[in-house]
C-alpha cells in the first residue's frame, strides 16, 4: 500500500523534475552560447549582422538549417528596472514554420548603443524526449512494483517461516506446558533462532509452575481429605454405640452432615482450581442426548418430589469432544439449579437447536427468576440466589470454569417470578 | 479372606482395619510402598486396600509391581479426588475399584465384598435375612420362593442394609450408596427415605419387619 503512494507520488512529481532538469540544460548551453557571442563581438561584426539586414528594423536573425536554434540580434533601447538575462518559453514562426523555443534574451550595451540578444533552442525535440522518458520511467516503475510484490509474497513468505512456525506449533498448539515441544525451530535468521529459545525457556518456567501447581493440589486434596475421612469413619463407628442417647446420636449425625458439607467444598474448590489449571483432558466423544437422559434418571426422585414436570425436547444428536465426567457436571448443575429454584408442580424445559450454526442447549425452568442484580453475580463463587436455600453457591461458578475449558458459551435470561433459561451455545468445529 | 490395608495415616488404617475385621477379615496394615511389598513377598493375599499418596512413593507403583506377579488379587484405591488427575479411571491401571476420600467403611465393606465376589467367585452369590433370599447375581429377592419385585434402587438400599447388618447406617451413607459421590452440596438426603419407605411396604406384605428399624433422625438399621 504505502509502495504504491510512493510510486505515485513519484510518478506525480515526475514532470516537473524532468522538466527542470531539461530547462536547466538548455539554459546553460543558451548561457554558453551567448558567453561565446559577446566575446566574439566587435563594432563591425555588429554593422555585418545589422546592416547586412533590414535596415528599418535592424535586426539581425541567423537560423540553424534545422530550425533548432536561431539568433537574433537587434537594437533596442534598455528599459528601466530590465532584467539583463530572461528565459522564456515562447512560439516563434520562422520560415513558415512554428514551434516552442527555449528563448534567452539578453540586454547589452555596445559602445553606446543598447542592443536586445534572442538565442532560441527549440523544445519540441526535447518534449519528445521528455515523453519518452517518462513512459520508461512508468515503465520501470510497474517493473519495480511487480518484483516488489513477488519478493513480499515469496521470499518474505520464505523469511518468515520460522516465525509462523514458532506461532503455531510453540504457542497456539500449547495447551498443556508439559506437552510442549522443545525441539529448536530451523531458521537463518539469529532472530528468530533468538525467539525460539526465550520462548522454550518461557515454556519451562510456565511448565515448572503448572507442576509445583497440580503437586500442590494434589497435596491439599490428600492431607485435608485424609483426616476428613479419619473423622467420618470414627464418627460413624460411634453411631453403632447402643449406650448413646438420642441426644447424643443427633450432635453425631449433625456432625455427619457438616463433614459431609465440608468434603463437598473440598471438592468442588478442587474441581474449580484443576478445571482453571487445565488438569483435565478434552478426549472423550460426549453425546448431549445421553447425559441429559442420564441426569433425568438420576434426578427423578427430586424431580418427583417437587411434582416438577419435566420435559425433554431435544431433537438434535450433536456429538463433540471433550470431558465426559465434566461435561456431565456442567449439565447436572445447571438441572439441579433449576429443580432448586422451581416453584412446586413448575416446569423444566431442555432444548436444543442450532443459532448461527452454532448448537445450542436450553435449559428453562419455570422458577423464581432472578433480577439484574442477581443475574450480574451468579457465576461467581458463593453467591447464592436466595438464602433460605440450602447450598454453597459454587455450582454455578463450576459450571461457567467448566464451559469456559470447553470453549462453549453459557449465558442466562432471567425474569423475575418467570424463570430462568441457561443457554450453552457450543462451537462450530467437531 | 486375607486383606492388606496399605495407607500411611495410622490411625485411619486402624478405622479400616477394625471395621474389616469386624466384618470377618483377617487384615495387616502397611504403612509405605517398601512394607506393602515385603508384605506380598511373605503372605497370600486375597485383596488389597491401597491409598495412593504414600510417603515413600506412589501408590500406583505398587500396584504395577504386585500385577506382574499376582492377577487374582482384588484392589480398591483408596484415594483423594485430586490425586487421581485425569486417571480417573485408576481401573485402567489394574485397580478392581476405587474410592474417593473420604469414604464410608459400610460403603468400603460394600465394595470390598462386591470386588472379592467378582474375582474370586465365591459362593457368596446369596445373601438372607429373616427369610428373605438376595440373588446378587441377578438382583432378585424372594420370601420363601415368593419373588418379590423391587426396583433397583431398592434392591441395592436392602442389599446395602443387609451387607451391614446391626450397624446404623446414615442416610448420607445410603445417598452415596446409590447416587454415588455426587459433588452438589445441597443433596438433601431425604430422598432416600422415599425408597426406603416402599422398600418396606414391599417386604411388609410378607411377613413383620420389626428388625428393619428406623433410627430417628439419622438413618436405619437391618438387625439379625
Amino acid at each position: 500500500m504505502t509502495r504504491l503512494l510512493v510510486i505515485l507520488i513519484l510518478w506525480l512529481m515526475l514532470p516537473i523534475l524532468v522538466e527542470n532538469v531539461v530547462y536547466h540544460h538548455i539554459n546553460n548551453s543558451l548561457l554558453e552560447k551567448k558567453k561565446k557571442f559577446i566575446e566574439h563581438l566587435n563594432q563591425e561584426e555588429i554593422n555585418d549582422f545589422i546592416e547586412n539586414q533590414d535596415d528599418s528594423t535592424q535586426t539581425f536573425s541567423e537560423f540553424s538549417t534545422l530550425h533548432s536554434e536561431f539568433l537574433v540580434l537587434s537594437k533596442m533601447p534598455i528599459k528601466p528596472h530590465q532584467k539583463k538575462t530572461t528565459f522564456t518559453n515562447e512560439y516563434r514562426k520562422i520560415e513558415n514554420e512554428e514551434s516552442e523555443y527555449r528563448i534567452l534574451q539578453h540586454h547589452f550595451t555596445y559602445e553606446g548603443q543598447d542592443y536586445q540578444l534572442e538565442i532560441g533552442s527549440s523544445l519540441s525535440e526535447v518534449n519528445d524526449l521528455t515523453f519518452v522518458i517518462k513512459l520508461f520511467i512508468i515503465i520501470v516503475f510497474v517493473v519495480i512494483l511487480f518484483i516488489t510484490f513477488l519478493a513480499d509474497t515469496f521470499y518474505i513468505e520464505y523469511l518468515l517461516k520460522p516465525f509462523y512456525k514458532i506461532i503455531d506449533t510453540k504457542i497456539r498448539r500449547v495447551n498443556e506446558p508439559e506437552m510442549f515441544d522443545h525441539t529448536p525451530i530451523k531458521a537463518a535468521s539469529r532472530d528468530f533462532r533468538e525467539l525460539d529459545f526465550v520462548l522454550n525457556q518461557m515454556m519451562d518456567r510456565i511448565a515448572e509452575v503448572f507442576k509445583k501447581e497440580k503437586q500442590f493440589i494434589s497435596n491439599v486434596s490428600h492431607e485435608l481429605l485424609t483426616p476428613i475421612a479419619l473423622l467420618k469413619n470414627k464418627l460413624e463407628n460411634l453411631l453403632q454405640n447402643e449406650s448413646l442417647d438420642d441426644n447424643a446420636v443427633d450432635k453425631i449425625a449433625g456432625s455427619l452432615k457438616t463433614l459431609d458439607m465440608l468434603k463437598k467444598i473440598i471438592n468442588n474448590l478442587l474441581l474449580i482450581s484443576r478445571i482453571d489449571n487445565n488438569q483435565y483432558e478434552l478426549n472423550e466423544e460426549i453425546n448431549l442426548r445421553e447425559i441429559v437422559s442420564d441426569l433425568q434418571e438420576d434426578l427423578q426422585d427430586r424431580i418427583d418430589d417437587k411434582e416438577i414436570q419435566f420435559q425433554n425436547r431435544m431433537q438434535n444428536t450433536f456429538v463433540f469432544t471433550g470431558n465426559k465426567t465434566l461435561i456431565h457436571i456442567l449439565i447436572y448443575n445447571l438441572v439441579t439449579n433449576a429443580i432448586k429454584y422451581n416453584k412446586p408442580q413448575g416446569k423444566i424445559i431442555v432444548e436444543d437447536g442450532y443459532d448461527d450454526n452454532h448448537y445450542f442447549i436450553l435449559v428453562k425452568d419455570s422458577g423464581i427468576g432472578m433480577d439484574e442484580s442477581q443475574l450480574e453475580k451468579i457465576f461467581s463463587r458463593f453467591t447464592r440466589i436466595s438464602y433460605d436455600q440450602e447450598g454453597q453457591g459454587l455450582g454455578l461458578a463450576i459450571a461457567k470454569s467448566i464451559a469456559s475449558f470447553h470453549h462453549i458459551e453459557i449465558t442466562v435470561e432471567s425474569e423475575l417470578g418467570e424463570g430462568t433459561s441457561f443457554k450453552l451455545r457450543f462451537q462450530n468445529h467437531n | 479372606m486375607n486383606v492388606l490395608i496399605v495407607e500411611d495415616n495410622k490411625e485411619l488404617a486402624v478405622e479400616v482395619y477394625d471395621f474389616l475385621c469386624n466384618a470377618g477379615y483377617i487384615c495387616k496394615i502397611a504403612n509405605s510402598c517398601a512394607d506393602a511389598l515385603e508384605e506380598f513377598g511373605s503372605n497370600d493375599y486375597d485383596a488389597m486396600l491401597l491409598d495412593l499418596g504414600l510417603p515413600d512413593g506412589d501408590g500406583f507403583e505398587v500396584l504395577q509391581t504386585i500385577r506382574k506377579t499376582k492377577s487374582k488379587i482384588a484392589v480398591i484405591v483408596l484415594t483423594a479426588r485430586g490425586e487421581l488427575d485425569d486417571r480417573i479411571n485408576g481401573l485402567h491401571l489394574g485397580a478392581d475399584d476405587y474410592l474417593t476420600k473420604p469414604f464410608a467403611l459400610t460403603e468400603l465393606g460394600a465394595r470390598l465384598f462386591a470386588v472379592i465376589r467378582r474375582i474370586h467367585g465365591f459362593t457368596l452369590n446369596n445373601l438372607s435375612i429373616h427369610g428373605f433370599l438376595l440373588q446378587l447375581q441377578d438382583y432378585k429377592v424372594s420370601f420363601n420362593e415368593t419373588p418379590l419385585s423391587l426396583t433397583k434402587k431398592e434392591f441395592d438400599i436392602f442389599q446395602y442394609l443387609v451387607l451391614n447388618k446391626n450397624r446404623v447406617i446414615t442416610r448420607l451413607q445410603l445417598t452415596e450408596h446409590i447416587w454415588g459421590d455426587i459433588l452438589e452440596v445441597n443433596s438433601d438426603s431425604n430422598f432416600i427415605d422415599v425408597h426406603v419407605r416402599n422398600l418396606r411396604k414391599k417386604l411388609d406384605k410378607h411377613t413383620s419387619i420389626d428388625w428393619f428399624e428406623t433410627v430417628r433422625n439419622v438413618g436405619y438399621r437391618i438387625n439379625e
